[in-house]
């Protein structure tokens, strides 16, 4: 993996820069990959019932997620 | 190894540049300082003797910011390259994470790179850390030297790159090849993370 040898008058002032975000891209896939907390899976969304019918119960995900609630 | 420390939301990483005696390993860290923007530049700790060899070891505390969450430093250490700072050496190498190997490019300086090369290995050995395994990088400085005066890349590289790891011709003076090197074993050494040891285990 070699690279060219740049003269060091060439584009100094971006040296620092740019390996900062390569490092923060890094660090950034590593820390993520190695989280040892488990991660929130995103809300699924819940779909409305379009036209409840009657006796149907139109809430039925917030009715079941209550109940499992108070059964823990 | 370094570790991602998720409680205090750390990572420390220590690189150690290692090579023979005036190959430049001061100069990488004088020209990555010199390119620290100045709220970030903390203090480069550098003991010369009167000459300007480095007497003990030159320390860089290189301190990146939160990124990702994370307070984020890189540690940069030279270590003495006359054969007689033996024991600084391997002082300095304890706890390391990465080596970029600073060979001197000049031809007559073959032996030295070769006779460094191998007190790595031997002071890595003695820290119990695997010489085969250990996140490394060489650099073969002073390109910019006259053609008659130094050995070719690929000579360099058959003598002493017998792990085949990443390479950078370098001219440390000019800056030229100095952070190349830096992001290569920046890179090597952050792959190789690792989340700490749970609990119990």
């Amino acid at each position: 993996m070699a690279t060219g040898v740049k003269k060091g008058s060439e584009d100094d002032s971006g040296e620092f820069a740019e390996f900062m975000a390569d490092i923060s891209h890094e660090i950034a896939k590593r820390v993520e990959s190695l989280d040892p907390t488990p991660k929130s899976r995103p809300a699924q969304r819940k779909q409305a019932t379009p036209v409840p019918d009657a006796g149907v119960i139109a809430e039925w995900d917030n009715v079941a997620d209550r109940m499992i609630e108070e059964m823990g | 190894m370094s570790v991602v420390n998720y409680g205090t939301r750390e990572i420390t990483c220590k690189i150690v540049y290692y090579g023979p005696g005036r190959s430049g390993k001061t100069t990488n860290l004088q020209h990555v300082y010199s390119q620290l923007p100045e709220e970030r530049k903390g203090k480069m700790v550098s003991l010369a003797t009167e000459t300007d060899r480095t007497l003990f070891f030159d320390f860089l505390p290189l301190d990146l910011g939160t990124i990702s969450g994370f307070a984020t430093r890189f540690q940069l250490y030279t270590v003495p390259g006359q054969v007689y700072y033996a024991a600084t050496r391997k002082l300095v190498l304890q706890g390391v994470d990465g080596v970029v190997f600073v060979a001197d490019s000049q031809s007559r300086q073959l032996a030295e790179n070769i006779e460094s090369l191998q007190d790595l290995h031997a002071n890595l050995a003695d820290e119990g850390l695997d010489p085969r395994t250990l996140p490394l990088v060489m650099q073969y400085n002073k390109r910019d030297l006259p053609p008659g005066e130094i050995s070719g890349i690929e000579e360099l590289d058959e003598t002493l790159n017998f792990r085949a790891v990443p390479y950078f011709p370098a001219n440390a003076i000019n800056g030229g090849g100095v952070f190349e090197t830096l992001r290569s074993i920046a890179s090597t050494v952050l792959g190789r993370l690792s989340a700490p040891a749970p609990k119990g285990s």
